[in-house]
């Protein structure tokens, strides 16, 4: 391991899966320990770093879903299969599934934001026995907008899924209306003791955190990522902090109580 | 009353619309003074005068209503200013000994302003020293910056502040403000490229907007002072017209060195008819030709590799004749 | 150990310094000031002490040698990265109490929170830091408030007291040097100051809707978020990370940081075109909560040091000590209205 944490190493693209044309997952070469919603910088040198959310985790590879945006995620899109890119991470708190284990459990998960829950949305769908029942609320903007689409059959089989984009015609295999819309006739056994996560936009985690706690959710049981301008991944370079957190060290997963006071 | 107009006229003093009564002219070069001068004209106005005081185009101030026969005392009374302020005079109490060649006026330069790229008040003293008393209607302007307020291009010798903006890449840090102000503010001689500010030397006019912009002092002045010289700028009937680039990058010696040489080529050419004596140079550069104007002006003026001159010139302007 | 030093003893123990370090302190740049005919004083290498300004703020701090404006962190060609060498030789760096006290504040960042950066640290290990005693503050300074006034973390100390040097000196192996060059060897005690004309009055509380408060509001107009408050500032440590590349053919380059600030438009620009704070008003609040209350938060002092340069340098007359002094009052009312 190279003591010079801004090195980035070199990693193999394994595979790459499309899933709208500005919306591409790269299955890349990794063997270490990594927790989903945590991040790597993916470096290309010449045009700079963008911080991407593991989206997926298997023997020997790391998946990064990434959302072509910018002008190093542009570059990023004209790599393929059996190409290499420079990683620098994994970075940041990632999410801990056993906070969430034991009880009901909603994700509340908008555009790319169901990326860095995917992880945990499939340990649970995987492991029914560590929950007492789940729901998913995935929202998109359209039909052309959804991701992970593969997945989203399996995790039907396995747990409550309420699919829907923004705007669509009625169709069968998904609702239309804003993911906020969902909540409030959510039906739980326990909102008491029912945890929640909410991964998404900015406008979209508040108004969802803001429709669980009226749903009776309690604050102690939300957790949020939060996405910020992140640049060096270390704590260092502070395009990322908000108050007297750094997203990148301290996040970007923080459960609500700490997360609510982390306003910009 | 038996009264010399042409004298009093060298003597800066001014026949009026006012039977009898004269006006005389303060000089200040440099547009900039004491104030213990003040009550000194506040006591001719008064006393002399009507009591008020004009402040003249040229920074000057001009005291009207003095009787002509009181023009010796005043001439007495202006002797402190005259040596306080240094204007070369020959004669002691004598007053003003020529009024051809116009205060060198000049905007308030960098004693005050932040722009200016040089301190123009003492610029256009070392003029006023060089070149007065003369006789030859000369009209010498300094401003500080290419914002050039004190007008410089109506004149016919046009001083214009410029500093080399100098970079040192290891003090950037690339937040763009330079360019930002360059493109903004001025003539858009900056362009980030790899992150960094790149001028285009050709483009840049020295006006040290990039200077001022930037945060951090990757961008700092040159050592060197540098300026524009504008020439032959005019109003009046015939055909007024702004004064034209001359030399870009010039120093402040081969400045001082064109203006006397140009008193040389005007006491050669100008047209002895003229009437009063007065005519304005560039009507004189018209009739000899640039070539003819610029062989005398460049006598004995060594500029710097860096000066760019214009040759020839060409002058546009309103033609009424 | 202390010691006092004519000129010429100063010069003879100078010599000898600088064959092992590059001596940097703040020195006079004529003519290099922002406006025509003014001067700039500020850190430079200097080769005597007769040329260090004992009588005038350095405009900028000491920051840059730990945390250079561009650094370049690695080379790269298409597949191959390279990283970059490290200056060889020790630096010496004269600053003020005050400015010592934001190198702990340096540290904080860059070796105790989170990872360990290299980088700093390995011009970190190549410092030692002399003292510039303090006798009298300027205008703006605040350091007594901070409590950033005195110091007893360095390695020697520098007094200029008419035309004698009074030095202390912890690093051994410089003793029987200074010692030997010494007019006399007597206790010496860098001076410090006392008292300030300015004064801050630190918050205790921050409620989280401080956010709203219209203390704010004023400098989304007076402020034209140049960053000169951060760039002169000694506890400033953001960066932005670029890549150039070498241009032709493009495919070599290196990837420099650089530094940032939080008061310039960028900053807080996310990928496609999001960008927080827009407001001036709002990186103001930014800026001074981070170095009067987050920081304090998360590292247990605050993080400005009192040294007023942001005060100095504002072309805007903004005063950043003003606005801390307007916190007590802006927290009181942002409460009530709750």
């Amino acid at each position: 391991m190279n003591e010079n944490v801004y090195v980035p190493f070199l990693s193999k693209i394994q595979k790459v899966i499309r899933h709208t044309s500005i919306e591409y997952t790269f299955r890349m070469e990794y063997h270490g320990n990594v927790k989903p919603g945590q991040f790597f910088e993916v470096s290309m040198p010449k045009y700079g770093e963008a911080p991407i959310s593991v989206s997926g985790i298997g023997e020997g590879y790391v998946d990064l879903t990434i959302r072509r945006v910018g002008k190093v995620t542009h570059e990023i899109f004209e790599k393929y299969e059996g190409n290499s890119l420079f990683l620098r991470g994994p970075y940041g708190n990632g999410f801990e599934v056993s906070d969430y284990a034991g009880g009901e459990l909603v994700i509340v998960a908008g555009g790319t934001g169901v990326s860095p829950v995917r992880g945990v949305i499939s340990h649970f769908g995987n492991h029914p026995e560590e929950h007492d029942g789940m729901t998913l609320i995935a929202g998109f903007k359209s039909d052309d907008d959804i991701l992970f689409s593969m997945d989203f059959e399996t995790w039907k089989k396995q747990m409550n899924v309420i699919l829907t984009v923004d705007k669509g015609e009625p169709s069968p295999d998904r609702q239309v209306g804003l993911v906020t819309s969902f909540i409030p006739q959510l039906e739980l056994k326990d909102v008491a003791s029912a945890k929640a996560i909410v991964v998404g936009p900015p406008a979209m985690m508040r108004f969802s955190t803001a429709a669980l706690l009226e749903r009776g959710f309690r604050e102690e049981n939300i957790w949020i990522s939060q996405e910020r301008k992140m640049c060096c991944g270390l704590g260092k370079c502070g395009h990322c902090r908000i108050n007297d957190k750094y997203v990148c060290l301290d996040g970007p997963v923080f459960p609500y109580t700490v997360g609510k006071n982390l306003l910009d | 009353m038996d009264i010399n107009t042409k004298k009093l006229k060298k003597n800066a003093f001014r026949v009026t619309k006012v039977r009898n009564k004269t006006a005389s002219r303060i000089r200040v070069p440099g547009g900039h003074l004491e104030a213990k001068y003040l009550p000194v004209l506040q006591h001719i106005a008064e006393a002399y005068g009507d009591g008020t005081l004009h402040i003249t185009n040229r920074q000057g101030f001009e005291i009207p209503g003095i009787d002509f026969e009181k023009m010796v005392e005043v001439n007495a009374l202006l002797e402190s200013i005259i040596t306080g302020m240094d204007i070369n005079r020959e004669e002691e109490n004598g007053g003003y000994p020529a009024a051809g060649t116009r205060n060198i006026s000049a905007c308030v330069g960098n004693r005050v302003c932040p722009y200016a790229c040089y301190d123009t008040t003492a610029f256009a003293q070392r003029i006023e020293k060089a070149v007065f008393p003369n006789d030859l209607h000369f009209k010498i302007a300094l401003t500080g910056c290419s914002n050039d307020c004190a007008k410089v291009r109506m004149h016919d010798f046009g001083i214009i502040g410029m500093t080399e903006p100098q970079f040192e890449p290891d003090r950037c840090v690339t937040c763009g403000a330079c360019v930002k102000a360059c493109t903004k503010k001025s003539t858009g001689a900056l362009t980030m490229v790899n992150f960094r500010p790149q001028r285009d030397a050709q483009k840049c006019i020295g006006c040290g907007e990039c200077v001022l912009a930037c945060p951090n002092m990757a961008w700092t002045r040159s050592k060197e002072k540098y300026y524009r010289l504008t020439l032959l700028g005019r109003s009046g009937k015939k055909n007024p017209r702004l004064g034209e680039n001359f030399v870009k990058w010039i120093d402040a010696d081969s400045i001082v060195q064109i203006i006397l040489n140009t008193y040389e080529y005007v006491e050669k050419y100008i047209d002895p008819e003229a009437p009063g004596g007065k005519e304005h140079i560039g009507y004189i550069v018209d009739r000899t030709g640039f070539e003819e104007f610029y062989k005398w002006a460049m006598k004995g003026v060594h500029l710097s590799e860096k000066a760019e001159i214009t040759s020839p010139m060409y002058w546009s302007g309103i033609r009424y004749k | 150990m202390g010691y006092c030093f004519t000129e010429d003893g100063m010069m003879s123990v100078w010599s000898e310094l600088e064959k092992r370090y590059d001596i940097y302190a703040p020195k006079r740049f004529a003519g290099k000031g922002r406006f025509s005919d003014t001067d700039c004083v500020r850190y430079g290498q200097v080769h005597s002490a007769t040329e260090i300004v004992f009588d005038k703020k350095a405009e900028y701090s000491a920051k840059e040698f730990l945390l250079p404006n561009a650094e370049t962190l690695f080379y790269f060609t298409e597949d191959q990265i390279l990283e970059s060498a490290c200056k060889e030789k020790e630096m010496l760096v004269f600053l003020r109490s005050c400015d010592l006290h934001a190198i702990k504040r340096l540290d904080a960042v860059y070796l105790e929170q989170g990872f360990i950066d290299s980088y700093y640290k390995r011009l970190r290990d190549k410092v030692k830091f002399v003292l510039m005693g303090c006798p009298k503050a300027f205008d703006t300074c605040f350091c007594v408030d901070m409590g950033t006034n005195k110091s007893t973390d360095y390695d020697m100390s520098i007094d200029k007291v008419n035309d004698k040097y009074y030095m202390d000196c912890k690093i051994e192996e410089w003793t029987e040097l200074f010692a030997q060059s010494a007019e006399r060897v007597q206790d010496v005690q860098p001076a410090y100051v006392t008292e300030t004309k300015t004064h801050v009055n630190l918050p205790v509380q921050m409620p989280n809707t401080m956010l709203q408060s219209d203390l704010w509001r004023e400098y989304d107009g007076r402020c034209i978020a140049c960053g000169r408050c951060n760039f002169v500032c000694p506890t400033c440590t953001c960066f932005t990370m670029q890549d150039m590349y070498y241009t032709e053919n493009g495919k070599a380059g290196e990837r420099r940081r650089v530094w940032a600030s939080c008061m310039v438009d960028g900053y807080a620009d996310v990928a496609g075109g999001g960008t927080y704070r827009k407001k001036h008003g709002e990186r103001m609040r930014y800026k001074v909560l981070h170095k009067v209350w987050d920081f304090q938060k998360k590292h247990g002092y605050p993080m400005c040091v009192g040294c007023g340069r942001c005060d100095d340098i504002c072309p805007e007359y903004i005063s950043f000590s003003h606005c801390v002094n307007g916190l007590k009052k802006a927290c009181k009312e942002v409460m009530e209205n709750e």
